[in-house]
C-alpha cells in the first residue's frame, strides 16, 4: 500500500470537489441551513392540553383534571370561548349548560357543547369528549367501576419528551451524508466518463489504492460534516463515542452507495436520477423518529435505520454500548456488503 | 544489438464472442519507433490497452523492458508514459496542477513543470485551467504528461488525430526527441503519412491480426508498385495519362517508345504509399 499515492489522490479529490461550485455551495450553505433549521425548531415540548371553558357554575372536578396536565382557562361567555378556539388559544372549547348540576343530580342528561377548529383530528375530539364524560362521572360521585393498570412496552420515555429539534437531528445528519454521497458519485462518474481514471491507472498505482483514496475522500467529506453538524447542534451530549462510530459507519455506508450510483451514472443528471430515489429510501427511517408509529417495521431492512436509530437512542435517551451494539454490528455488516458491491461493480465499469 | 523493449507473444483479447486481438506476436527493439497501423476496429487500441495494463489479456503474454506485465504491472507502469487518444485531463485544474499531480503519482520529487510546458509549446499558460485550452493545446499537454517521468517506453494512441498542422508537427518533433533520448515508442495511428515519417518499422493490423510488419521501405519494396506516370498530348490536343511499370523487363523499351512516339507534357515516378500497401494486403482502406 503506497500512502503517498493515496494521499495525493485524496488531496486532488478534495480540491476538485470544492472547485465544483454546485457541491461546494450545497455543502457550505447546506450545513449552515441545517443548523439554522435545527435551532428554529422548538427546543421544548408543551405537554399541556389547553382547553377553554365557559361554565356558569363551578365544577370541582375540573380542578382535579388540571393536575393531570390539562390546563383549563375559563371565559365569561360562549362567544369569548368560540373566539379563543378560533384564535388557537385552546385546543377545544367546552360550554357547560347553566343547569348542569341539577340535571346531573336528577340523573338527566345535560348537553355539553364542544368547539373545535376544523384542523383538529378526530382522535383529539374523541379524547376531549372522553375527558368531559370522565368529569361528569367525577362530579356526580360515580367513578367508573373499573381499575386501570399501566404497562409500558419498550423503553419508558414518558418522562423524557423529545423536543422537535432533537427528533429532527438524525434526519439532518442523514441529509448531510446523502448530499456528500451525491458529490462523491458525481466526482467518480466524471472520472470514469472523462477517462481521467484510465490516466491514473497507467501510473504505478494499484486499483486498490485508487478505491481506498476514493473511499477516504467520500467518507472524510461526509463524516467531517456530520461531526461538525452534531457538534454545533450539541448532539454529542450523550455517548459521544457511540455517535462518532455510528456516523463513521454511516459515512462509509453512503460512500458505498456512491460507488454503486457512479457505476451506473454517466453524467450529473444520471447521478441525480439515481441519487434521489436512494436518498429518499435511506431517509425514510428518520421519519419514524419524527412521526413515531407512522411507519411499520419494514424500515428495519433499510441500512440507514440502524444509523438513525442509534443516533436517536443515544443522543435523545442516553442509550449505551450495551443497548446499541447490535445496531452497530448490523450497520457494519451493511457497510461491508454495500461498499464491497459498489467497488465490485465500479471496478467492472472502469476495467 | 538492441534488446527488445516490448515482446508480445500470442496476445489475444475477446469482447464476448468478438475476438478483437487474435494471437498476435511482435517485438519492438529499444529506441525503436513502431507504428501500429490499422483502420478503426482493427484491434490497435485493444493491443495498446493490454500493453499498458488497462486490459488483462485473455490469452498469450507480453513483457515490457524484460518484465512480464501480468506479474509486474506497477513496476512496469513506473517506466512507461501513456498518451491517450481522447483527452482525459483534469479540466478544472491548471496545466501545472495536472502535471504536478502525475509527477507526484510517479514519485518525482524535483519536477519542473514550467520547463516541460515550455518544451511542448505551452509556456506561459501553465496556470490557466485546462478547460480554457484548445484541442491542440490539450493534446500537447497530454504528451507532456506522458513524458514527465522520462519513460523508457512511450505509448501514444493517435497523438495527432484531428490536430492543426502546427500542433501535429510539434508533437512529431517531441516523439523524435524522445526516441533520441533513448525511449522506445509504440505509436498507434491510422495516419499513414505520419507513420511513414516517424516509424522505424510499421505493423499493419487488420481484424485482430498483424498482416505485415517491417520497415516502411521494405514494405514498399515488397508490396508496392513502382511506376512512371506521364501526361501526353493526344491527337485532338487533350491530355492523356500513360503509366509504365518500372519493375518489368519491358520497362526500357516502354520508356523509349513513350518519348519517341508521343509528346510528353509531364512525367514523374510514383512510389506506393503505406495506404496502397495496406489496401493491397487487406482489400480495405485505413479509415
Amino acid at each position: 500500500m503506497n500512502w503517498r499515492i493515496i494521499s495525493t489522490l485524496v488531496a486532488k479529490d478534495f480540491s476538485l470537489f470544492f472547485r465544483k461550485k454546485f457541491f461546494a455551495i450545497v455543502t457550505v450553505i447546506g450545513l449552515v441551513f441545517y443548523i439554522v433549521i435545527y435551532f428554529v425548531m422548538p427546543g421544548t415540548v408543551n405537554e399541556n392540553l389547553e382547553i377553554g371553558l365557559f361554565a356558569p357554575v363551578t365544577l370541582p372536578a375540573f380542578e382535579e383534571i388540571q393536575e393531570e396536565g390539562l390546563v383549563v382557562q375559563t371565559v365569561d361567555s360562549v362567544d369569548a370561548l368560540k373566539e379563543g378556539v378560533i384564535e388557537g388559544k385552546y385546543v377545544a372549547g367546552v360550554s357547560l349548560p347553566a343547569d348542569i348540576m341539577e340535571k346531573l343530580s336528577s340523573r338527566q342528561k345535560p348537553t355539553v357543547s364542544l368547539y373545535f377548529t376544523p384542523d383538529v383530528p378526530q382522535e383529539m375530539k374523541d379524547t376531549i369528549a372522553l375527558i368531559i364524560r370522565e368529569m361528569a362521572f367525577l362530579q356526580t360521585g360515580q367513578p367508573l367501576n373499573i381499575e386501570v393498570t399501566e404497562e409500558t412496552l419498550g423503553p419508558d420515555v414518558s418522562g423524557t419528551p423529545i423536543p422537535p429539534r432533537d427528533r429532527l437531528r438524525p434526519l439532518l445528519a442523514i441529509i448531510i451524508l446523502a448530499v456528500e454521497m451525491m458529490g462523491l458519485a458525481n466526482l467518480l462518474s466524471e472520472e470514469v466518463e472523462r477517462g481521467t481514471i484510465h490516466a491514473l491507472l497507467v501510473t504505478p498505482m494499484s486499483i486498490k489504492e485508487l478505491f481506498i483514496a476514493k473511499g477516504i475522500t467520500g467518507t472524510g467529506l461526509a463524516f467531517g460534516q456530520a461531526v461538525l453538524f452534531m457538534l454545533l447542534v450539541r448532539g454529542f451530549g450523550e455517548g459521544p463515542l457511540i455517535i462518532l462510530l455510528a456516523l463513521l459507519l454511516g459515512a462509509v455506508l453512503f460512500t458505498g452507495v456512491a460507488f454503486l450510483i457512479s457505476s451506473v451514472s454517466k453524467d450529473f443528471m444520471s447521478v441525480l436520477a439515481w441519487s434521489i430515489p436512494s436518498f429518499i429510501l435511506l431517509l425514510v427511517p428518520s421519519f419514524s423518529i419524527l412521526f413515531p408509529g407512522a411507519i411499520t417495521n419494514w424500515i428495519k431492512i433499510l441500512p440507514s435505520y440502524y444509523l438513525v436509530d442509534t443516533v436517536h437512542r443515544v443522543a435523545n435517551f442516553g442509550s449505551g454500548w450495551g443497548d446499541i451494539w447490535l445496531n452497530l454490528l448490523i450497520l457494519l455488516g451493511y457497510c461491508l456488503v454495500i461498499t464491497w458491491t459498489g467497488i465490485f461493480v465500479l471496478r467492472r465499469r472502469v476495467q | 544489438m538492441a534488446r527488445d523493449a516490448i515482446v508480445a507473444e500470442e496476445l489475444t483479447y475477446r469482447y464476448g464472442e468478438l475476438t478483437a486481438v487474435d494471437h498476435i506476436s511482435f517485438n519492438v527493439a529499444e529506441s525503436e519507433i513502431l507504428g501500429f497501423l490499422g483502420p478503426n476496429g482493427a484491434g490497435k487500441t485493444t493491443t495498446f490497452k493490454m500493453l499498458t495494463g488497462q486490459l488483462k489479456p485473455k490469452g498469450g503474454q507480453a513483457s515490457l523492458l524484460g518484465m512480464d506485465i501480468a506479474r509486474n504491472l506497477e513496476k512496469v507502469q513506473g517506466e512507461i508514459g501513456v498518451c491517450f487518444e481522447t483527452t482525459n485531463l483534469y479540466e478544472q485544474m491548471s496545466a501545472l496542477e495536472n502535471l504536478n499531480l502525475f509527477a507526484s503519482l510517479f514519485g518525482i520529487r524535483s519536477f519542473d513543470g514550467n520547463a516541460l510546458l515550455e518544451r511542448v509549446g505551452l509556456g506561459g499558460r501553465g496556470k490557466d485551467r485546462v478547460e480554457t485550452y484548445s484541442k491542440g493545446m490539450k493534446q500537447r499537454l497530454m504528451v507532456a504528461r506522458a513524458i514527465l517521468n522520462k519513460p523508457r517506453l512511450l505509448f501514444l494512441d493517435e497523438p495527432t488525430a484531428g490536430l492543426d498542422p502546427t500542433s501535429s508537427e510539434k508533437i512529431r518533433n517531441i516523439i523524435l526527441e524522445e526516441r533520441e533520448r533513448g525511449a522506445t515508442v509504440f505509436l498507434t495511428t491510422h495516419d499513414m503519412l505520419e507513420a511513414d515519417k516517424l516509424s522505424d518499422r510499421v505493423a499493419f493490423m487488420n481484424q485482430g491480426k498483424i498482416v505485415a510488419l517491417d520497415t516502411p521501405h521494405q514494405l514498399k519494396q515488397q508490396h508496392g508498385k513502382r511506376a512512371l506516370k506521364a501526361k501526353v498530348a493526344g491527337d485532338n490536343g487533350a491530355l492523356e495519362d500513360r503509366e509504365i511499370n518500372l519493375d518489368t523487363p519491358e520497362t526500357p523499351e516502354a520508356v523509349r517508345k513513350l518519348f519517341s512516339q508521343e509528346k510528353v507534357i509531364t512525367i514523374h515516378s510514383e512510389e506506393a504509399t503505406l495506404e496502397d500497401i495496406f489496401i493491397s494486403l487487406t482489400g480495405r482502406g485505413l479509415v
